[in-house]
């Protein structure tokens, strides 16, 4: 039983951490939304493992609202959002080869950094907490060598799903009403940053962020 | 590791090793072959045509270009006594082998990457246009594939406390758990992509072309005739099969011998050549179903092969 | 329920605005605004006098800090929602917002203010986090109210760095609740003020560190204290002139409020030591960066909200100093600067209304051709610099005093030369923009007296409070007492 607990809890936090590597590798935006999705639901994965093994009727239906609202929702909204203009990343500050060993890197110092934070909280989803600070790394990585919008907001994704996944491992998540008031936050910012994505287009037409240049000293 | 080995039994077990190795390696040639020409409606030439055509070549006249030194024609040779020495070293049919304190993880894969060295500095010297960009090609690869090969082994030497490869086969043979381990898959991943892009083959490079944008293997053999060429296929050919062995060996260790027996051989032996067979045969089936990349897109494939395989060694190291 | 009733009364005004379009309405927000600072000085004088308050089930709680920071939101709300009425209405008139975008702006203010009501006068840090990210996600429209190229990329800009800064906060935070579970909390409560201060000494040092410097790197970022500083600039001036006092004059203190209480907390479980070196370290390299950027500014909104930076610096480096005197100066100062900040970026609203240009060598002789404007200007900004009588520089001494009482003598001379590079820099700007003699085509001018009257109220009070500190030293002495052992 403990074992079948920590096989799956191990194999929905590696995936968390699977997605985040692999946003870096893709350039399109409609699959890098799947990724997106796909580690949402494994986000919901680990909540739902955790709350079935401690027997949290909280933490079960926090994992309902993750899976609901960065498993579908999100990826959802940003998919329409995007819409029909052909969003591919086309040149990265850092091309994908270097930002893959990057994040190799990255997942190196995420081990080491988090060692503290894994001892002190001990058994399976101690272990597992360093995933989630390299799955922040990661999505700082994503954040300062894309140019696109889209890529941008799913880098914000990316250290949001990171930090969800340390306090799932850490506290078993934190009390379900300000998980709630997290999600609808993430929600809304998603909605905000697309909302701002689309206006963006229509007034630099088709741009890369590091084009904007209106601000400066 | 169950009681003493005799001296003959050794001594028997490494003659099959590396003559399997020779044997069989072009025999996989040959069977890819066959199976790519199925998949494409063709009859396809004879599993053992790789042999004849060794044959053939070693017949021929040698001959080398103006330019070339003594590297040129030191290449085939030393393409093909690195991989013997891996042959013969490596566990592929009895976790003890002769000399396997020797067949150190790191020992192996340099010894790989002596080839593939060679093979550059080969290339180089004939001073052709072709054998620059080949080798540069194939440099760029091996940069990244190299580590990622090496990282991925190390992470199955991790919950072995070892890296000498007899061991680990040994230790994971008395240990199956680890085999369905999340790092043991990382790992597994990483090797398949590895053994994909050293061996030259689709995705990342495409064994039967000779169009230059493209050709990254081909281009540096170009200058090769006769003899030397034979050689060179030859090494080519062992080279994918010690590959195959070896990551059958770590990845699927069943049927290796843990103990003296003409019987345990036997099963070693029908064992690692069914394994390499299927693994060839899977390999040919993917190659027919993908495209190949562009070249700009294979370090990113082999890239993501080295950040799966630190991920392996990092999982290896703390999740226990 | 008095607590309810402040937090309720913006988003009365709000609501108000929504459902009716008339100008009226924007008056009716600035009479909420008013009752809710009403409320807030009777909360404080009550809190002063007989404890803490709960309300809502206990998820809001108001002792001596929280009612302080009220007050200080009440004031600055109330002078900006004030001013408001006056840049919407000439918005409308000049054709560059649609009524439809006024009203918008007007409930987004008020919703902002909610939230920000909700941070401060949170029991829990789990709400306090909610709240303040929830005040980026409402500002972000409002920075981005012009539509222009800049107000778009600022608040893009704005929002993505924030959202990075809370998420880090958010991380500090479970690491501090994972430290007082351990402790023996209850998952329920664990994430209180009152059981995190109770428990303060059972918290696990070494990941309490961590999540302490995690929440000063992250609500640092909504602060604007380096190195997650480079968004304030750009959304402190592209936002309209009342949001820009308001992020300015007290969004920032407000999330520095969460950086004295972790502070708090964090020093009765590992002695001021830490928290002293990371303040201190973040404080004088904002107080660099403000400085060096302020030397060649060419905008008067941007050389404000550099002075923002600057002091954000200064109040890290009090609250470094940590003793109660060094708290209350902190305090003192938040006031202080969120007056003489608020006065100064809806003047400066009123000046680029009128000259139609944010640059300094745009604007020239404005003493003498628009003498209103320019004087409260120019007195704005000698109270900014610190000079006396205005309540900073008593601030800025009293927080110096303390500084060297705990041995921080060393810093306080470093941000004192810091200080004296900004006033050059500073009063040179201001030289260039104020005197000089007017040339016979230029335009002038003077608001009206209703515009004029709370900008004069503003600096008034922020001298008086200098002069003399006496109806809030109580208060001061109480809310420092909430945060220092």
């Amino acid at each position: 039983m403990t074992s079948t607990y920590a096989t799956a809890l191990t194999l929905a936090a590696g995936a968390v951490l699977i997605c985040a590597v692999v946003v870096l590798w893709v350039r399109s935006v409609r699959s890098v939304l799947a990724v997106v999705a796909t580690q949402g639901v494994a986000l919901g994965c680990v909540a739902m493992t955790l709350g079935l093994h401690v027997g949290d009727a909280g933490l079960v239906a926090t994992a309902g609202v993750e899976l609901a609202v960065k498993g579908i929702a999100i990826p959802m909204l940003i998919g329409r959002a995007a819409g029909d203009a052909p969003d591919r990343e086309r040149r990265p500050l850092v091309n994908v080869p270097a930002s893959l060993v990057a994040s190799a890197a990255l997942i190196v110092v995420a081990f080491a950094a988090a060692r503290g934070v894994a001892t002190f909280v001990g058994a399976t989803g101690g272990g597992l907490v360093p995933v989630g600070v390299a799955t922040l790394l990661v999505g700082f990585l994503v954040l300062v060598s894309r140019r696109r919008p889209v890529f941008q907001v799913v880098g914000l994704l990316l250290v949001d799903n990171g930090v969800a996944l340390v306090a799932f491992l850490c506290t078993a998540g934190v009390p379900f009403l300000i998980e709630l008031g997290v999600s609808l936050d993430a929600l809304l910012g998603v909605v905000v940053l697309m909302v701002l994505a689309q206006r963006l287009r229509s007034e630099f037409g088709d741009l890369d962020l590091d084009e904007l240049r209106e601000l400066h000293d | 590791m169950t009681g003493a080995w005799p001296v003959g039994a050794v001594a028997a077990i490494s003659v099959l090793q590396v003559l399997g190795v020779v044997v069989g390696g072009p025999l996989l040639v040959g069977l890819m072959r066959k199976v790519r020409c199925r998949l494409e409606g063709r009859v396809g030439p004879p599993v053992h045509q790789p042999l004849l055509d060794l044959r053939k070549l070693a017949r021929r006249e040698r001959t080398r270009p103006d330019q070339a030194s003594w590297i040129f024609s030191a290449v085939p040779v030393v393409l093909v006594a690195t991989t013997l020495v891996i042959a013969l070293v490596a566990p592929l049919l009895a976790t003890d082998p002769a000399f396997g304190w020797s067949a150190d993880l790191f020992a192996l894969v340099y010894l790989l990457l002596v080839g593939s060295v060679a093979l550059a500095l080969g290339a180089l010297d004939t001073g052709t246009a072709f054998g620059g960009m080949g080798a540069s090609r194939a440099m760029t690869i091996g940069a990244l594939s190299e580590p990622a090969l090496l990282v991925a082994v190390l992470a199955l030497s991790v919950p072995a406390h070892s890296s000498n490869v007899p061991t680990i086969v040994a230790r994971s043979l008395t240990h199956p758990a680890w085999l369905a381990t999340p790092q043991r898959l990382l790992s597994l991943v990483a090797f398949l992509i590895v053994i994909v892009a050293e061996s030259g083959r689709l995705p990342v490079d495409n064994p039967s072309t000779h169009l230059e944008l493209t050709m990254i293997h081909e281009a540096m053999v170009l200058e090769y005739a006769g003899a030397d060429l034979a050689l060179v296929k030859l090494g080519e050919s062992m080279r994918l099969a010690v590959l195959l062995a070896l990551f059958a060996d770590l990845f699927v260790p069943w049927g290796v011998a843990t103990g003296p027996g003409i019987g345990h051989v036997v099963v070693a032996v029908v064992a690692i050549a069914a394994k390499v067979a299927a693994l060839g045969v899977a390999l040919a089936v993917f190659e027919v179903a993908v495209a190949k990349l562009r070249l700009f897109r294979v370090p990113e494939l082999l890239a993501g092969a080295f950040v799966l395989a630190v991920l392996a060694v990092v999982s290896a190291l703390v999740v226990p | 329920m008095v607590l309810d009733m402040i937090l309720a009364l913006p988003l009365l005004g709000g609501a108000t605005v929504a459902s009716c379009r008339h100008r009226a309405a924007g008056w009716a927000a600035v009479a909420t605004n008013g009752a809710m600072l009403a409320l807030g000085v009777w909360l404080a004088v009550h809190v002063v006098r007989s404890g803490p308050l709960t309300g809502a089930d206990g998820v809001l709680r108001a002792d001596a800090l929280s009612a302080f920071m009220v007050v200080v939101v009440g004031a600055i709300t109330v002078l900006a929602s004030w001013l408001g009425v006056r840049t919407m209405a000439l918005e409308v008139a000049d054709g560059r917002c649609t009524p439809r975008r006024a009203t918008a702006y007007g409930v987004l203010v008020q919703v902002f203010v909610a939230a920000m009501l909700l941070a401060v006068l949170a029991a829990n840090v789990g709400v306090l986090w909610v709240a303040v990210e929830a005040t980026t996600i409402v500002t972000v429209f409002l920075v981005g109210h012009r539509q222009t190229r800049g107000a778009l990329e600022a608040s893009w800009k704005y929002l993505v760095i924030c959202s990075v800064g809370i998420a880090l906060a958010f991380f500090g935070t479970v690491l501090v609740y994972l430290c007082a579970l351990h402790a023996g909390g209850h998952s329920s409560s664990a994430l209180d003020w009152t059981s995190l201060v109770s428990r303060a000494r059972h918290l696990d040092p070494p990941v309490l560190r961590l999540g302490f410097a995690l929440i000063v790197l992250g609500y640092g970022t909504k602060v604007g204290l380096v190195p997650l500083h480079s968004w304030l600039p750009d959304a402190h001036s592209q936002a309209p002139a009342p949001v820009s006092a308001l992020m300015s004059g007290v969004l920032l203190t407000v999330a520095f409020y969460a950086i004295l209480r972790f502070k708090a907390v964090t020093d009765a479980a590992l002695g001021p030591g830490f928290s002293r070196t990371l303040l201190v370290v973040v404080a004088l390299s904002s107080l660099a960066v403000a400085a060096s950027l302020l030397l060649t500014q060419r905008d008067y909104k941007r050389m404000l909200a550099y002075h923002s930076i600057e002091h954000m610096g200064l109040i890290a480096l009090g609250a470094a100093a940590g003793i109660p005197l060094a708290i209350a100066a902190v305090l003192l100062h938040i006031l202080g600067h969120g007056l003489a900040k608020s006065v100064l970026f809806l003047t400066s609203g009123e000046i680029m209304a009128a000259e139609g240009t944010s640059r300094i060598d745009g604007v020239h002789a404005l003493l003498a051709r628009r003498p209103t404007l320019g004087g409260v200007f120019g007195v704005g900004l000698v109270a900014l610099l610190g000079l006396p009588p205005f309540s900073l520089f008593s601030s800025e001494l009293l927080m110096a005093r303390a500084e060297f009482q705990v041995g921080l003598g060393w810093a306080a001379v470093c941000a004192l030369a810091v200080m004296v590079v900004i006033f050059v820099a500073v009063t040179g700007h201001a030289r260039h923009m104020l005197l000089g003699a007017p040339s016979t085509t230029d335009a002038s001018a003077s608001p009206p007296a209703w515009v004029a009257a709370p900008l004069v109220v503003g600096l008034v009070a922020c001298g008086l409070i200098g002069v003399l500190a006496w109806p809030l030293s109580g208060l001061l002495q109480a809310a420092a007492r909430v945060v220092t052992p």
